[in-house]
């Protein structure tokens, strides 16, 4: 909408996405500018989330490190930490047994962690940002980067009231196009607008392309004595193949609270794979089954997970921008943790961009501090070593724990990076695969019946996402071609239907028999997977009008 | 005692009265024909009645107590919170019944609010007899039953929801004696002006009215067979309606949608034919009176909360429901 | 004109109904809320009120604490000022206890006009807007789907079943019930939540002795006690058992 009048805000800095990276930044500002004092800085925050943490899932087990820096009073300030991690363990399962590991993996070892619920630590996160005085606004999503060039101005967010035919309706609000100084761009993983900056700016990836995984995740309640609060159980094998990368994890909350989650490698070879039946399958190893006995899944959700690492980390710093969090990739694969340092990042991103406003200069020259500053601090220190922890696990499950092991031994050393590919380019095609394109694909290959107690189907999952989204308005999953309808079903079987934890993908058959894709684009859970993983890369998501999950507790 | 407060248009009686009647007589225990019940009052008011008293006279309750005034037509909640005050004073019932119509939730708790008394809506049940009773009612949108207990002295004021109650459950008596009441009004104290109601083209299909719907699912196959669904919707006199797959592909208008992107209904005959019952759409009916599945598959969700169940092919079931239906 | 919308903030749409150990409320731990959805059209119409005739719109609310995010978006969308009466115990009040404590916070601002949804999406009573009408001494109508102000009075036209429709005169002060769906709600736009950090939002205290009109002696998720009849045979017996079923026994037809 070009000829649209637009209004126009103009901040210091803006921070796009209210999670961790992004809140730790918006708090980190305000330190600065109490420390400091001078000019009062004009601080923005873009949450699409109708409300604080409404869209934020994890595991999760906190590496409080970076909160004791951010917050060293967060015990007194009522951060909501559920439980001390006491119990760990780590299991290989077998179909019907498990072995346990007689030592806990050093990068599983969660001594002095937290299980949290992500949602609620950051609703906690928002507050202390907001009572700092720094302006949040929840949905509002960040549709287009405005540009000058190189140098990055600010962000548009999304126009309000299109109906779903594209027209206006009546209460038509164009977006606002608001310019910072600097953007800290916290879009999370895959972001629509760090996606964006990738394709304008070049900012890497293609010697060390990202690496994805899905996380699947249920929150359950089950008899209170069942498991004690602040155990940690994560589990590998079964039900995944040596070639699939991933494991599932168990983090026990109080009063009879489980996180419960499966984390599947976006990178799998089998086109007629669907990570959703492989959690399902995982519920049914005897384990889980008596674990879960009794119980009840209240919640549901799914998000993917930036796992390249360290050597994915593409250029975070351009004129007028920084980019932080998983947007950045900055995730630990190997300890399953990413929190800690989307906060790092965040705080960096800020000191950075507080110096760079101060100076009256926040071109790439300068922000360029901002990588600095990452090399020195812990981020890297823990990052590095393990840069090619998950590329090893491309080459299959014993070869990356060996060379996980040996990484832990050495602090990284290797003479060449190893190179990872592209995972939506590892999926074979059906002919590959199974030797011929006559393979029935109206049922994943590792379907097993769900009974709606234990497992359960997709639709039945995503109504406990608490996920809606207004019914008119544009599908914001836009798919660019026509391949659905011709090539797709014969060489990969219609992954999408498959790979999306929601059901937003369909497809069904017009009288003569050709495919047809129907978008059920409410179901949409906000988790990236189908951007990420889709063979041909011809979907992009782009934020809706409001809407998306409630993931109250997860 | 217990007053029933009749409700009346243009001198017909409106049938959700006589549910308040069944309502009454429960709480009464004159259904179950206890020993020591309480006698039951019903009144109607107006300003001229007809033979409306002598209809009411067949139920089995004590008496009927007429209220005619100018000042009762046309209905205001001021006139009528007035009348029905004085009916309290001088009957000092320890609860009055209404049915929950739009004309009650108008002036009823203008009543409760004038008289400082308790006034509990839309009541699907009553829990015992007599003054020890609880009331059930919906909350958060059907999600939740409450049992609720008055608080605050006598009487009572208790609204029932519109099919709630039986009105064919209505112990007929004979006939109870009929007797005029003087209500005093006064008509300068009435500040509203109603003009003469009129009827409007609706827009909008409100299937939240209909009492009876027939809806389709992905069973239906094809735009085409959905003229078999409305034909027994026909048959049936119920309104049509669809699950969300059928509206997404246009097949039905989306204000025919019930789920929980769509609406929720709780009509007296919930017909679900080819619908296999995912989540999303049950909460959007399973509050309905009845509910019926037809559907291929022994195993679709929707025979979960179906009372009567019909595992088969719904384009063999449902010609058949038609003739049978069409039958004199 | 002076004119008062009361907003109520209640558990989303989507929220799964969890209730607390004594099962007489729900469990507050993992609710989200937002605005009740009739109130949005209240204050809409209000806006639109104020635009037609000049004026101030003040948004009235009484609750815990956490209602003031409701209070925001309603300054957010344009509301020029409002009235919070803040308490623990008013998030599970009755619509008695609700209505007098607005009562107390407003009688003093002598308000023209009042509007509120024609009822709760949680407790759904259906009575504080007529009880808080009669507590400020002025007349009521509810469920209103169109509003016309002509000097000091009111001509309002109320909603009746199965689509019949009444026009209704009243002298102002009055206080109107609105049915959901009569407009279409304006977005809060950034530069209105901006400004609504700004507006006066005063508390007001819950009277005391103030006596709830009735008790929640238990809360349940609603079951099917019935057991699921499955009808067998040919198409045409089992048609035929079903429609005699549906007569006899279960009256549905």
């Amino acid at each position: 909408m070009a000829d649209v009048q637009r209004e126009t805000l103009e901040v210091d800095v803006l921070i796009v996405g209210g999670g961790p990276a992004g809140l730790s930044a918006a708090l980190r500002l305000s330190q600065l500018q109490q420390e400091k004092g001078g000019e009062p800085l004009s601080i923005a925050v873009l949450e699409k989330a109708r409300e604080a943490g409404a869209h934020m899932l994890s595991g999760a087990v906190l590496d409080p490190s970076t909160l004791r820096d951010l917050i060293p009073d967060f015990k007194e300030k009522g951060a909501p930490l559920a439980a001390e991690v006491h119990d760990e363990d780590v299991y290989f399962f077998t179909e019907s047994s498990k072995l346990a590991f007689p030592i806990i993996p050093p990068p599983l070892r969660n001594h002095g962690n937290y299980v949290i619920s992500l949602n609620q630590f950051v609703r906690w996160l928002t507050g202390q940002v907001e009572a700092a005085g720094v302006d949040f606004f929840t949905g509002f999503a960040g549709q287009d980067i405005l540009m000058d060039g190189a140098r990055v101005r600010g962000v548009r967010t999304g126009d309000r009231g299109i109906d779903k035919h594209g027209q206006s309706k009546p209460t038509f609000e164009p977006g606002v196009d608001i310019l910072a100084k600097v953007t800290i761009f916290c879009d999370g993983v895959r972001g629509n607008l760090t996606k964006e900056l990738h394709r304008r700016l070049q900012l890497g990836g293609r010697e060390h392309p990202p690496q994805f995984a899905i996380g699947l995740k249920e929150l359950w309640e089950v008899p209170r004595d069942r498991l004690k609060p602040g155990t940690v159980i994560h589990t590998l094998g079964y039900p995944l193949k040596h070639e699939e990368f991933g494991g599932a994890f168990i983090y026990a909350m109080p009063e009879g609270q489980l996180s419960i989650g499966f984390v599947v490698g976006l990178d799998y070879k089998d086109p007629l794979f669907d990570p959703h039946m492989a959690f399902n399958r995982f519920k049914q190893h005897p384990f889980m089954t008596s674990l879960l006995e009794g119980g009840q899944m209240i919640r549901y959700g799914a998000k993917a997970l930036p796992e390249g690492g360290w050597n994915t980390i593409p250029r975070v710093y351009m004129d007028g921008a920084l980019i932080a969090g998983d947007a950045g990739n900055f995730l630990n694969s190997m300890r399953l943790k990413g929190i800690h340092l989307a906060m790092r990042t965040g705080m960096l991103a800020a000191e950075t961009a507080f110096d760079a406003v101060r100076a009256g200069d926040t071109s790439a020259a300068v922000l360029k501090a901002y990588k600095d500053r990452i090399d020195r601090s812990a981020v890297r220190d823990e990052l590095y070593p393990v840069r090619n922890v998950h590329q090893a696990f491309g080459y299959g499950l014993l070869p990356g724990m060996a060379f996980a092991g040996l990484a832990v031994a050495t602090h990284g050393w290797l003479p060449e990076d190893l190179h990872g590919h592209p995972g939506h380019d590892r999926m074979k095609m059906l002919s590959w695969y199974y030797g011929t394109r006559d393979v029935p694909i109206d049922k994943p290959s590792n379907a097993t019946a769900v009974d709606r107690k234990l497992t359960f189907d997709k639709v039945t999952n995503v109504h406990f996402s608490g996920t809606s989204h207004d019914e008119d308005q544009p599908s914001h999953l836009l798919v660019h071609t026509e391949i659905c309808s011709s090539i797709c079903g014969p060489e990969y079987g219609h992954p999408c239907t498959r790979f999306c934890p929601a059901n937003v993908y369909e497809i069904t058959h017009e009288a003569d028999g050709t495919p047809r894709l129907q978008i059920n684009a409410s179901n949409c859970v906000h988790c990236k997977t189908c951007d990420i993983m889709d063979p041909y890369q011809v979907i992009t998501w782009v934020p809706p009008e409001g809407g998306g999950p409630q993931y109250n507790g997860m | 005692m217990i007053l029933v407060v009749a409700e009346q248009h243009e001198g017909k009686l409106n049938r959700a009265t006589w549910e308040a009647i069944a309502a009454a007589q429960q709480l009464a225990g004159t259904a179950q024909q206890l020993a020591g019940g309480m006698p039951i009052s019903v009144a109607v008011l107006g300003a001229s009645t007809g033979g409306l008293g002598q209809e009411l006279a067949a139920a089995a309750v004590a008496e009927v107590l007429v209220a005619e005034n100018a000042a009762l037509e046309p209905y205001t909640p001021d006139a009528y919170a007035a009348a029905v005050s004085a009916f309290i004073d001088s009957a000092k019932p320890a609860f009055v019944l209404l049915p929950h119509t739009y004309q009650t939730r108008d002036f009823a708790p203008l009543l409760a609010a004038r008289i400082r008394k308790p006034l509990v809506t839309d009541v699907t049940g009553i829990n015992g007899t007599g003054a020890d009773a609880t009331f059930t009612r919906p909350m958060f949108q059907g999600k939740l039953a409450a049992q609720v207990k008055p608080h605050g002295g006598s009487p009572a004021i208790i609204t029932v929801q519109i099919g709630a109650f039986r009105a064919d459950a209505v112990q007929k008596g004979g006939s109870a004696p009929v007797k005029k009441v003087d209500v005093q009004i006064d008509p300068s104290a009435i500040r509203q002006k109603p003009e003469a109601p009129f009827r409007e083209a609706k827009q909008a299909v409100d299937l939240g009215q209909a009492e009876r719907i027939v809806s389709v699912g992905r069973g239906i196959k094809s735009q085409e067979n959905i003229a078999l669904a409305e034909k027994l919707a026909r048959a049936m006199g119920a309104e049509i309606a669809a699950s969300r797959p059928i509206c997404d592909n246009g097949w039905l208008p989306m204000e025919r949608q019930i789920g929980s992107s769509g609406q929720t209904v709780a009509p007296k005959l919930y017909v679900a034919l080819g619908i296999s019952g995912a989540i999303q759409h049950l909460v959007g009916m399973k509050g309905s009176r009845t509910i019926v599945a037809i559907n291929k598959d022994a195993e679709a969700p929707i025979f979960e909360v179906a009372d009567y169940g019909i595992v088969g092919d719904l384009f063999e079931i449902a010609p058949a429901l038609i003739t049978e239906l069409e039958k004199p | 004109m002076k004119i008062a919308v009361c907003i109520k903030q209640v558990p989303t749409r989507e929220w799964q109904p969890r209730l607390n150990d004594q099962k007489t409320w729900i469990r507050e731990a993992d609710v989200s809320y937002e605005m009740n959805e009739p109130d949005a059209y209240a204050l809409e119409e209000s806006l639109r009120l104020r635009e037609k005739h000049g004026g101030e719109v003040v948004v009235c609310s009484a609750g815990p604490a956490r209602v003031q995010t409701v209070i925001r978006e309603a300054l957010a969308r344009g509301a020029d000022r409002a009235i919070h009466v803040e308490h623990d115990s008013l998030g599970a009040a009755d619509a008695f206890v609700i209505a007098e404590a607005l009562a107390a916070a407003m009688r003093d601002e002598k308000f023209d006009l009042v509007l509120t949804g024609l009822q709760s999406d949680d407790q759904g009573h259906g009575q504080t807007g007529v009880i808080l009408a009669e507590r400020l001494g002025m007349p009521s109508s509810t469920i209103i789907m169109e509003v016309q102000i002509e000097g000091s009075s009111l001509r309002v036209k109320r909603e009746l079943e199965g689509g019949w429709f009444q026009w209704i005169a009243m002298p102002l002060p009055a206080l109107l019930t609105i049915q959901s769906g009569i407009n279409q709600l304006r977005y809060a736009t950034l530069k209105g939540i901006m400004a609504a950090k700004k507006k006066e939002m005063k508390k007001a205290a819950l009277p005391d002795g103030l006596q709830p009109s009735q008790q929640v002696v238990g809360l349940a998720v609603p079951t099917r006690s019935k057991q699921t009849q499955m009808i067998t045979g040919s198409a045409a017996d089992a048609a035929r058992e079903l429609v005699r079923r549906l007569r006899d026994e279960a009256r549905a037809l």
